[in-house]
Order: C-alpha cells, then sequence, then structure tokens
C-alpha cells in the first residue's frame, strides 16, 4: 500500500506546484503591475469588445472561424519546426512527405479562400 | 516505398480524386455538383477495381506492418466503395429535391471512403485510429449537412459529441493496450495478449474491453448504439442510406481484423463480450423497431439488430464465422441499399414522406415499388429464400458448430420478434386501404438500383456458390493470419 | 367390379353426385340419382342374398390394399357371407324406400340435395360397416354412420335443439367408440391383426389368454368381447348409453326410419353376431349382454308407456326391441337376434313412416295429445301404422311374432345364469309394448280430434310416393316372418348360415326353443292382448283414466315421463363437471396460462419492453453517453464477476 501511495508522489507534487504557480499568476500581476488607465487604453478593440468585460459574452461566430483556421495553420507550423530541425536526417522521403502535407494544406487553403471563409462578410 | 505507395493505391486514389475534385469544386464556375458527383463516382469506382485487383495476391504489409493488404482486405474495400457509389448514386435526386445538393458531399464521402479502406487495412493501433478519425470526421459532417434543419445540425452534433467519446475510449483501450504489450502492432499485441491458465490480466481486459466499446460504437451494437436512431433519423435520408451500408461494413471487418489477429490468444476474454453484445443488439433490435412509426427509425433498430446477427458468427471465432459474417455483411448491405432505394421514393409533392403509415396500400398505387420493398423486408426478416436467411442461416451455423446453442437460439427467437415489424410494413403495403401519401413516381436510377437489389436478394439461392466462396477465402485468410501470428508467438516462446 | 362393387358403390356415387353438385344438377335430379341409385343397390342386394341363401359359403372381394405398414397390413376386403347378405338386403331396402319416401316427405325443403347426399353417404357407410373383412374397416364404417348420423339429426341446423341433439348423439357415441377402440387395441395387441378370420381363429387362445393390467389380471377374451360390447351398446343406445337415440327425433322423420331404427342402431347387434366366435367362449360377456339386453328392453318400454311425442314412443320401442335382440344374442341365440333386426327393420320403418306421413299430415305436429280422430282423415296412413303395430305387438303370423317369440322362448329356455332375468323382462315388455303401441295408435286415430279446426282442415293424405313405400314395408311387416323363419331360426339355419354365425357344440338354443312349455310360449300372446285390453280400456272406453292415474302416481308418472331421470342423473354427473373442467381450461388454462404467457401474453409483454426499450432513446446526449459508460463498466464487472480475468 505505502509502495503505491509512493509511486503517486510526484503527482502530488507537480498538484503542489501547479496550485504555488497559478496563485502566483494571480496574485503577482495584482500587486506589482503598473495601472495607469487612461481613455485610449479603456477604448473598445478594433473588433469591438470592450476591454475591461466580462469574458463570458456573446460575440459573432466568424470568430470561431477565424480561430479555428488559425489553428490549422499554427499545427502546420508546429509541424515545420522539428521537420526542419531535422531536415538533414529525414532525406527525400521526409521531404516529399513534408510537400504533401503542404499540399494538401494549400488544397484546403485554396477551398477556405474559395468559398469566402476568410471574408468577413 | 514502392511497395508501400502500391499497396495503398486504392486509399491513394480516393484521396488524390477527393483533393482533385474539391478543387473542381471551389474553383468552378456555376453549379458543379453534378459534375463532382459523377467524378467521385467514377474514382469509387477506380479505386474498387484496383482494391478488387489485389483479391487474389498473397498477405503484404505496408509502412512497416502498419497496413496490410490481403483478400479478406480486398473484398471488403471493394464492397465498401462500391456500398459508397451506391450511395452517392442514390442521393443526386434526393439532394437536388431538397436543395441540399453541394458538391462537398461526394468529397466527403470520397474521404470517408479513404478512412474507411484505411481502417479496413489496418494491421496496427495509430494505422487503426487514423482510418477511424478520418473516417468518423467526414461522417459528422455529412450527418449535419442539412445545416438550415434543426434535426440535422443535432444528429451531427450527436454524432460528433458522442464519437468523440467512442474515440476517447478507444484511446484509451489501445493506450493501455500499447502500455502492456510495448507495440502498437496487431501481431505483436497478438504475443503479448496471452492468458496464464486461460484467465487474462485485468489491466489488459480493461485495455481490450475499452478498445472494443470504441469499435463497437462504429458497428452501433448495444449498448453503443444510442446515437444510431437520433442520427438515422435527424440526418437527411441519403445519408441515412450511406451510414447504415458502408461504414458499417468497414467497422466490422476491422473489429474482424483486430479481433482475430491482434487478440487472438485472448479470446476467452473477448468472446463473451461479443456474445453479450450479439444478445443485446439482436433483443434491442428487435423489440425497440417495433414501437417504432418512423421507418428511419425503424431501419436503425434493424441494423442494430442485423449487427447483433452478425455478431453471431463473429461470436463463433472459426473461420467458418469470420466467412459467415462478411457474408451477412454483403447481404446486409445489399438489402440495406435496396430498402432505402424504396424509401428514398417516398415522397409526395410537398416532400418526402417517413412514416410507415404512409406506405398504406402502396401495391395498389406503385406496385413494383411495393414488391421490390416487400421482397427487402421479407429478406430483412430472414424468411427463405430470399438472401437474407441464408446469411442468417451461415452465422448460426456457424455459432452452433462452435457450440454456442443459446446464443443461436436466442438469435432466433429475436429474429422471430423482428419478423414482426418487417412483415409489418409488408401487410401495411399490401393490406391496408391506400393512403396516397407517396405519390410522386420512383426516380430511375432509383428504381433501376431497387430492381437491382431485390433480383440479387431473390434469385440469390440460385447461384449463392460465388459470393459464398469468395467470403469463405477472406474469412480463410483472416485465420490465416491469425494462424501465423500463432507460429510467430510460438518462435517467441521457444527463443525464451 | 362385381355386383357387390356396384351394391356398395352405388349410394357413394349417389352421395357424391348430390352433394358435390347439387347445386348445379338441382334437388330434384338429386333426389332421383341417389333413388334410382340406391333402387339399383336394393335389387342387387336381393338378388345377393338369393345367391348366398341358395350357394352358401363366404366371398371375400378384394378392393384394394388400404393400409401397409410395418406389422400392420389391411387390406379393404368385401366380405361377403350370409350374416352380410341379410344385412345387405335390410340396409338397401330400408334405404332406398325411405329415399323414395323422402321425395315426397322433403318436398319442401329447400336443401333436398344434400339431404339426399347425407342419406346416401350414410347407406355406403352402413354398406362399409357390415361388408368389412376385419376391425378396422368396420370401424371405418361406424364411424361413418356416426358421422351421418351427426349430419342428419342436425339436418335442421337452424334448430338449436337439432344442433343440441346431434351434437348429443356424437359425443355419447364416442363413448361406446372408446370402448370398440380399446377392443380393437386389445385385439390387435394380443393376436397381431384386425382380420376376422384370424382372430376368429384364435378365439379358443384368447379365451385361454390373461392381460396383465395395473396389477389385476384379467381374463382377455371376456375383456376384448365386453369392450367391443362397449361400442355396441353406444351405437344400439342400450341402457346407460341410450339417451341419445330419444334426441335423434330432432332429425327429419325419414332419417329416424332409416338410421335410428331399421339400420345404425343394429350396428350392434351385427357387430356382435359378427364377432359370434369370441361372444360365445365367454360365458361372463354373454351374461353381460342379456342383463343390459333385459333391462334396455324393460326399461325403454316403461318410459314409452308414458311419452306424448308420436316419435319418441316409437324412438323407445326401438330401444326397447334392440334390447331383446341383445338378450337374444346373450342367450347364443345370434340367428334369433338377426332375425328380429331382419323383420323390426320393417315394421319400424313402416311406423316411423308411417308416424312421419301422420305428422307431414299435421303440418308438422308431433305430440299426440293434439291429435286423434285421424282414422277417417288419413285412412291409407292408420291402415299401414295398424299393420306395422301388430307386427310390433307380435300379432300371430305377423313378421313380430315369430322374431320376437322365438326370442321370448330362447330366453326361457337358455342355461345362462340370467336367463331368467332376461325372460322376466322380455314379457313384461312384451306387455308395455303392445299397451304404448296401441296407446300410440288409439291417441292418433281414435277418439275425438283435439287439435284445432285450422289444423284439421287441412289434414291430408300423403302423396303416393309416400305411400307407396309405406305399403312395400307393410308387405314385409306381415309376411317376413312367415317366409324367412325357416331360413333364419328354423330347420333351414344351418346351411342358411353356413358358418357366419359360429355357435359352440353345445349350444342348440334354437332347438330348445322349441320345447319349451305351452304357458311360455302363449305368454307374448297373452301379454300382447292383455296390453291392447288395457290401452283400450285407458284411451277409448275411460279416457279420463290416464290423467286421474297419473295425478294419483304423480312419482311414478313424472319418473317415467323424465325417462328415469336419465337425462338430469348424466348432466349432474358428465356434462356439468365436464363443462366446468371446460370452463376451468379455457378461462385458467387457455385464457391465463396460454393468452397470459404465451402469444397474447408475449406480444403484450413484447409492447411492454418495446416501450421500455424506446424510452430509453430520450434524445439527450448525456443519456447516451452515460448509457456508454454503463456499457463499458458493466462489462468489466461482469467479467470480473464470471473470472474472466484476475
Amino acid at each position: 500500500m505505502h509502495d503505491l501511495l509512493d509511486s503517486y508522489y510526484p503527482i502530488l507534487i507537480f498538484m503542489g506546484l501547479s496550485a504555488v504557480i497559478t496563485a502566483a499568476l494571480l496574485l503577482v500581476p495584482a500587486l506589482v503591475a503598473p495601472s495607469n488607465p487612461d481613455p485610449e487604453k479603456n477604448a473598445p478593440y478594433e473588433c469591438g469588445f470592450e476591454a475591461f468585460d466580462d469574458a463570458r459574452m456573446k460575440f459573432d461566430v466568424k470568430f470561431y472561424l477565424v480561430a479555428i483556421l488559425f489553428i490549422i495553420f499554427d499545427l502546420e507550423v508546429a509541424f515545420l519546426f522539428p521537420w526542419a530541425v531535422a531536415f538533414g536526417d529525414v532525406g527525400l522521403f521526409g521531404f516529399w512527405s513534408m510537400m504533401f502535407f503542404l499540399a494538401v494544406l494549400t488544397v484546403g487553403f485554396a477551398y477556405e479562400w474559395r468559398k469566402g471563409a476568410l471574408d468577413w462578410d | 516505398m514502392l511497395q508501400n505507395l502500391t499497396l495503398i493505391l486504392p486509399e491513394m486514389i480516393l484521396f488524390l480524386g477527393a483533393m482533385g475534385l474539391l478543387m473542381i469544386g471551389a474553383f468552378s464556375k456555376g453549379d458543379s455538383t453534378r459534375t463532382v458527383n459523377l467524378g467521385a463516382i467514377a474514382i469509387l469506382a477506380l479505386a474498387a477495381a484496383t482494391a478488387g485487383s489485389f483479391a487474389n495476391n498473397a498477405q503484404a504489409t505496408a509502412f512497416n506492418g502498419a497496413f496490410v493488404m490481403d483478400s479478406f482486405a480486398a473484398l471488403m474495400k471493394v464492397l465498401t466503395f462500391v456500398a459508397t457509389g451506391i450511395a452517392i448514386i442514390m442521393s443526386q435526386g434526393y439532394m437536388r429535391l431538397e436543395k441540399l445538393a453541394r458538391f462537398e458531399y461526394p468529397v466527403l464521402l470520397l474521404l470517408a471512403a479513404a478512412g474507411m479502406g484505411m481502417m479496413i487495412s489496418a494491421n496496427d493501433l495509430i494505422a487503426l485510429y487514423m482510418g477511424i478519425e478520418l473516417q468518423s470526421l467526414a461522417l459528422y459532417v455529412v450527418a449535419a449537412i442539412n445545416r438550415d434543419s434543426l434535426r440535422s445540425t443535432e444528429a451531427g452534433l450527436k454524432y460528433f459529441v458522442l464519437g468523440a467519446l467512442s474515440s476517447g475510449m478507444l484511446l484509451y483501450g489501445a493506450s493501455l493496450i500499447y502500455g502492456f504489450s510495448g507495440s502498437t502492432n496487431f501481431v505483436e499485441i497478438a504475443a503479448a495478449f496471452q492468458p496464464q491458465d486461460g484467465i487474462l490480466p485485468m489491466a489488459q481486459v480493461l485495455g481490450l474491453v475499452f478498445l472494443l466499446a470504441g469499435l463497437a460504437f462504429k458497428i452501433s451494437a448495444v449498448p453503443f448504439h444510442m446515437w444510431t436512431p437520433d442520427v438515422y433519423e435527424g440526418a437527411p435520408t441519403s445519408v441515412t442510406a450511406f451510414f447504415a451500408s458502408a461504414p458499417k461494413l468497414a467497422g466490422m471487418a476491422i473489429f474482424l481484423r483486430i479481433m482475430m489477429t491482434g487478440f487472438e490468444n485472448a479470446l476467452v476474454a473477448w468472446q463473451q463480450i461479443i456474445i453479450l453484445l450479439a444478445i443485446l443488439s439482436m433483443v434491442l433490435g428487435a423489440f425497440a423497431a417495433i414501437g417504432q412509426q418512423n421507418i428511419k427509425r425503424l431501419m436503425a433498430y434493424s441494423s442494430i439488430g442485423h449487427m447483433g446477427f452478425a455478431l453471431v458468427g463473429f461470436a463463433a471465432a472459426s473461420a467458418a464465422g469470420v466467412s459467415s459474417v462478411i457474408l451477412y455483411m454483403t447481404l446486409y448491405v445489399v438489402m440495406t441499399l435496396g430498402t432505402f432505394a424504396c424509401i428514398l421514393s417516398m415522397r409526395q409533392d410537398s416532400g418526402p414522406v417517413e412514416r410507415i403509415s404512409d406506405l398504406a396500400g402502396l401495391s395498389q398505387t406503385r406496385p413494383f415499388m411495393a414488391f421490390c420493398l416487400a421482397v427487402m423486408m421479407f429478406s430483412l426478416a430472414g424468411i427463405p429464400p430470399m438472401a437474407g436467411f441464408f446469411g442468417k442461416l451461415f452465422v448460426f451455423r456457424a455459432a452452433i458448430d462452435a457450440g454456442l446453442y443459446s446464443l443461436s437460439i436466442i438469435g432466433v427467437l429475436a429474429s422471430v420478434v423482428g419478423a414482426f415489424y418487417y412483415l409489418r410494413i409488408v401487410k401495411v403495403m399490401y393490406l391496408d386501404a391506400p393512403a396516397d401519401e407517396v405519390n410522386e413516381p420512383m426516380p430511375r436510377e432509383l428504381s433501376i438500383l431497387a430492381g437491382v437489389m431485390t433480383a440479387f436478394t431473390l434469385l440469390f439461392f440460385v447461384y449463392p456458390s460465388p459470393l459464398v466462396e469468395l467470403a469463405d477465402k477472406a474469412g480463410a485468410v483472416l485465420m490465416q493470419d491469425g494462424m501465423v501470428a500463432t507460429d510467430m508467438l510460438q518462435e517467441h516462446l521457444a527463443g525464451h | 367390379m362385381g355386383t357387390y362393387h356396384a351394391i356398395v358403390f352405388f349410394p357413394l356415387i349417389g352421395a357424391a353426385i348430390a352433394g358435390l353438385f347439387g347445386r348445379l344438377i338441382g334437388d330434384r335430379q338429386a333426389e332421383y340419382v341417389t333413388t334410382g341409385l340406391l333402387i339399383l343397390s336394393a335389387l342387387l342386394s336381393c338378388i345377393s342374398l338369393i345367391n348366398i341363401g341358395m350357394d352358401g359359403g363366404t366371398q371375400k372381394i378384394m378392393v384394394l390394399n388400404w393400409i401397409s405398414s410395418g406389422g400392420l397390413d389391411i387390406d379393404w376386403v368385401l366380405r361377403i357371407d350370409a350374416l352380410t347378405a341379410v344385412m345387405l338386403v335390410v340396409i338397401t331396402c330400408v334405404s332406398s324406400l325411405v329415399h323414395v319416401y323422402s321425395i315426397g316427405y322433403m318436398s319442401h325443403d329447400p336443401h333436398r340435395a344434400r339431404f339426399f347426399a347425407y342419406l346416401s353417404l350414410f347407406t355406403f357407410m352402413m354398406l362399409m360397416l357390415v361388408t368389412a373383412d376385419n376391425f378396422l374397416q368396420l370401424f371405418f364404417g361406424w364411424e361413418g354412420v356416426g358421422l351421418a348420423s351427426y349430419l342428419l339429426i342436425g339436418f335442421w341446423f337452424k334448430k338449436a335443439s337439432a344442433n343440441a341433439a346431434a351434437i348429443k348423439a356424437f359425443v355419447v357415441n364416442r363413448v361406446g367408440d372408446f370402448g370398440l377402440i380399446l377392443g380393437m387395441a386389445a385385439i390387435y395387441f394380443s393376436v397381431g391383426s384386425l382380420q376376422f378370420d384370424t382372430v376368429f381363429d384364435s378365439a379358443e387362445a384368447l379365451a385361454q389368454g390373461e392381460f396383465d393390467f395395473l396389477g389385476m389380471t384379467v381374463p382377455m377374451l371376456t375383456t376384448i368381447c365386453l369392450l367391443l360390447f362397449m361400442g355396441a351398446m353406444g351405437k344400439s343406445a342400450q341402457f346407460l348409453l341410450h339417451t341419445w337415440l330419444p334426441d335423434a327425433m330432432e332429425g327429419p322423420t325419414p332419417v329416424s326410419a332409416l338410421i335410428h331404427a331399421a339400420t345404425m342402431v343394429t350396428a350392434g347387434v351385427f357387430l356382435v353376431a359378427r364377432c359370434s366366435p369370441l361372444f360365445e367362449l365367454s360365458q361372463t360377456a354373454l351374461n353381460v349382454v342379456i342383463v343390459v339386453g333385459g333391462i334396455t328392453a324393460f326399461f325403454a318400454a316403461t318410459v314409452g308407456l308414458v311419452q306424448n311425442d308420436i316419435k319418441r314412443v316409437i324412438a323407445y320401442s326401438t330401444c326397447s326391441q334392440l334390447g331383446y335382440m341383445f338378450v337374444a344374442l346373450g342367450i347364443g341365440a345370434y340367428q334369433a337376434a338377426m332375425f328380429h333386426l331382419f323383420t323390426h327393420a320393417f315394421f319400424k320403418a313402416l311406423l316411423f313412416l308411417g308416424a312421419g306421413s301422420v305428422i307431414h299430415a299435421m303440418g308438422d305436429e308431433q305430440d299426440m295429445r293434439k291429435m286423434g280422430g285421424l282414422r277417417q282423415l288419413i285412412p291409407a296412413t292408420f291402415f299401414m301404422m295398424l299393420i306395422g303395430t301388430i307386427a310390433l305387438t307380435g300379432f300371430p303370423l305377423t313378421a313380430g311374432y315369430y322374431s320376437k317369440d322365438a326370442i321370448i322362448e330362447g330366453a326361457f329356455a337358455a342355461q345362462a345364469a340370467p336367463h331368467m332375468f332376461g325372460f322376466a323382462m322380455l314379457v313384461i315388455a312384451a306387455f308395455f309394448t303392445s299397451f304404448y303401441s296401441w296407446r300410440l295408435m288409439f291417441m292418433t286415430f281414435f277418439g275425438v280430434s283435439r287439435s284445432s279446426n285450422e289444423t284439421l282442415s287441412h289434414v291430408h293424405e300423403s302423396p303416393p310416393v309416400m305411400l307407396v313405400p309405406l305399403v312395400v314395408l307393410s308387405f314385409g311387416a306381415l309376411f317376413a316372418g312367415a317366409a324367412f323363419a325357416g331360413l333364419f331360426v328354423g330347420s333351414e339355419q344351418t346351411a342358411f348360415w353356413a358358418g357366419s354365425i359360429f355357435t359352440a357344440a353345445d349350444n342348440q338354443i334354437l332347438i330348445e326353443l322349441k320345447q319349451v312349455p305351452g304357458w311360455v310360449v302363449l305368454s307374448p300372446l297373452v301379454m300382447m292382448i292383455s296390453g291392447f285390453a288395457l290401452a283400450w280400456v285407458m284411451y277409448i272406453y275411460r279416457p279420463s283414466w290416464p290423467s286421474e292415474i297419473a295425478a294419483q302416481h304423480d312419482l311414478i308418472y313424472r319418473f317415467l315421463l323424465n325417462k328415469w331421470y336419465f337425462d338430469e342423473l348424466y348432466d349432474f354427473i358428465f356434462v356439468r363437471p365436464a363443462k366446468w373442467l371446460a370452463r376451468f381450461f379455457w378461462k385458467g388454462g387457455d385464457g391465463f396460462v396460454i393468452d397470459g404467457f404465451g402469444p397474447d401474453g408475449v406480444a403484450a409483454n413484447v409492447l411492454r419492453v418495446t416501450r421500455r426499450m424506446v424510452g430509453l432513446q430520450s434524445g439527450y446526449v448525456y443519456h447516451y453517453a452515460f448509457v456508454m459508460l454503463l456499457g463499458v463498466a458493466g462489462i468489466v464487472s461482469w467479467l470480473m464477476l464470471t473470472g474472466g480475468l484476475s
């Protein structure tokens, strides 16, 4: 029984750490950050959101679309980084694999462009 | 490398075809739906032909054993692709009339077919997951393709949420399995999943159960069936027709492959689960369908029940059992597509009708359609000499040969209960006073398809041997593959 | 195809034509076809009787191999010997006369084709019965006549009482048939064959044999004989199984004449006579036959005394006369029994048809209390009925005189233990017979009319088509006795029967009955005269007496009027418990168990299960997810519980 609990000891440490970090991230800015509001800072963002407002608010569903499309290309870059780092080792097979991947993504990009998913209106 | 690409040629054709059609659809001026539809059908035909060309080849693997191509895979792929193609053909008229005609639909079906091809050939947990997800993501979208309909979007959403849950279960199971076997390859998993004194360690069983749950969701076996009625009812009928056919084939194929190869030694554990799933599916399919008024919902329960019957042959865990499942699934797909060809023809001026009572007196107003539907119903009920009877005969014979008597008896009883609701439809069509609800003529392509399926169902008994032989061959491959795994295992043990 | 084929199959052909094509060819044609074929059959029968009477011996005519199954090999063979020939004549003659008579009697009925089809079918079945060469063939005919009897009693199926009577006849006969089946089974069990000759040849062995039954040891032959006799009792309406016969009068009167007087009811007599080689070796069985016959003769006669329905009186008379025949069988005088059967067929058919003529004339009135004084109105019928009555009562030189007196004398002369009981019963019954017969005559034809003037104004003599059969029968009633006494029971009997009736070596009853004391010979005559005298006094001289006596002896009167309360007794003992049991099985067995747990219950439960399963489909995603997780948890727990994992 003791052994079993022992094996979960690292998890306990991680839980404690996460609690500490979370608390610190909430507390430290409130204590040390400078707070100099002026009318420009308090003005709404270009997208129309208030700068200081409840996060749980309704907003246009088109933001989701943008976010999702962004994520895809974000991931693409996330794949590209390790590939670029290991470019010397992956060889021709690795090169063409990535080219195919990029081509597929390009097809998707072309489709969404043509469908007007990137137009705001 | 070349061999790798050769073996995945069917999937490559589908995938590249899908890309190409997507571009055609995106860049063409005006409505390209018809072109894309035809292109998709052609691509599916090509993919089926390519897959079929592997039918007589020996088993070969690609991508370090992650992908396998053998005559089982070839047969199942041909059936899946053909079923997908038929689903596209059947959808055209319906989608046009329902103002759902979009070129994305055939593209999505192509992608789903590619995913199904992947599933069927998967020989590795990662390949399996990739195939399942590729298929599922496409299916989630097509379920909600009628995005202006509350029911269709609800169906899509439900399917997506529950599908995600099942994927989670599958992944959890897969991770446990990987944890215990140290490999994701089925052959190596088989070596690790070895019962000691007929007992499998609990954690291994846990992994197996979760994996099974994820797969059972795909073939909608009870108790992982809950999405089926709602999705079948909510999705556009042509999508339902597709859902009821090709994905079931592919799901059953991968289910068979993983159990017969990856867990062939863990038979003691999974056989009971399969028996349980089979009984629950047959019973629920039989009973719940009785209460349905909507024919699509009825077909949902019908397909649940039929998955139960197929699982009866599965539970036999023998070469005969596997080939009986293949045969059963083939006949099931034919009957389902034939039935949906009729259901898709249930229209009046104002739109489609889906209630069983709308079929009243159909024999007088639309004799051909009523006859086709009646033949399908008799066949689904398993009444000789229709094809459905032979499907049941083979699975029950396999089960009895394997000593699963009570399972067979429950199955026969469930089929008796099930016969009630099939025959009720026949009764409504032939004995009730005409309701004149279905008054639009049957579209030409649907009547041709329904006629072909009906003829096949009706005349299967005249010359069944080609299909039975194909199924036997495919089943033997799967079991032989298992034997190969057994040999490897023995070498492995001898080495220690 | 020979003569015998023709005799036997003509009625069947007629029945088929009338029954299947009756609507097509019309009633009139159906009548002609059936009647014509039967007359042909009757003529051929008479010829064959003459042939048999001259040649003697037994002919066997193969029809076809009927059943061949394992050890059971049964041929359909027509067995023609003297016994059969006598029956053939009786059946076909009476039947053809009844057919002719029915053309007139049934002329107003809308379903005549069906009626004639039934009549001919009955005749065929009766011929099957008497031409049988084995017990199974006999049984076929036996059940066939039962069926035809059922159909004909219930011919007017819109009448509830007719249906009830038909069912009663069928069910009561079934009791007797049960005995017959058991007897046949016992025979097959012990002999291994149902063929008459084979069985009779092993009679000696059977007499030695014994059955082990429920730990009891019972003599084989006696058991078989008693079981067969049980069948005979049912068919011939003997005491305890007699209740159906009076009710069977619900059928049309020609049917009563043919089936319930002349032919079918005598099948039991025929069966015992046919099985004489068996009965002759079992004194116990014969004693039972005497006692049952005696009781029946007496009992039925007493009931006949007070009945008011003209047909019922004759029905009870038939019952009583059948008792005579059984007594004759019991004392070993099979020939006398067959002789009485023969003569009785004529005068009883005559009486029935005469009664039918009366009923016809009175516009379907059967109650004698509403008749009277019909002598002048329908003289021909009266005359025929008079002949029938004197023949029945045994007036010297008429048919009944020869046959009945032979039986009474035989009963006295016999050695069997209960022979004096039988004798006493028969003599008393003879008195009663005379009384009720003359009572019938006096109430119907003499005195003043008690019916309404309107009815009287319609009274008319029957048409010739009905009278001619009466005339023919009255000839038989008058002269059949004198003409055939020598052949049947007299000096030529051995040659005539030619072994078709077996009598033991020491059975000399037919000779001994000639040597009885004079008072015995005279006793039937005395009884007949005193019966006549009493009837005359009570119904002509002092018509007020009957009601006075009935009032004084109310208990006895009602006892007799209600037929010894047999119907009520059976209703109490059998019918009500059976109905109760049936109700129990209906409500409890079928309604509760079968319907509750069988088809209806399953169907109802299917719906309930369905509703519950459909109810599971709530539409909420979290329910669905919950079910999936439950499924996984359930499977894991199940595997743990069943030991699938460690």
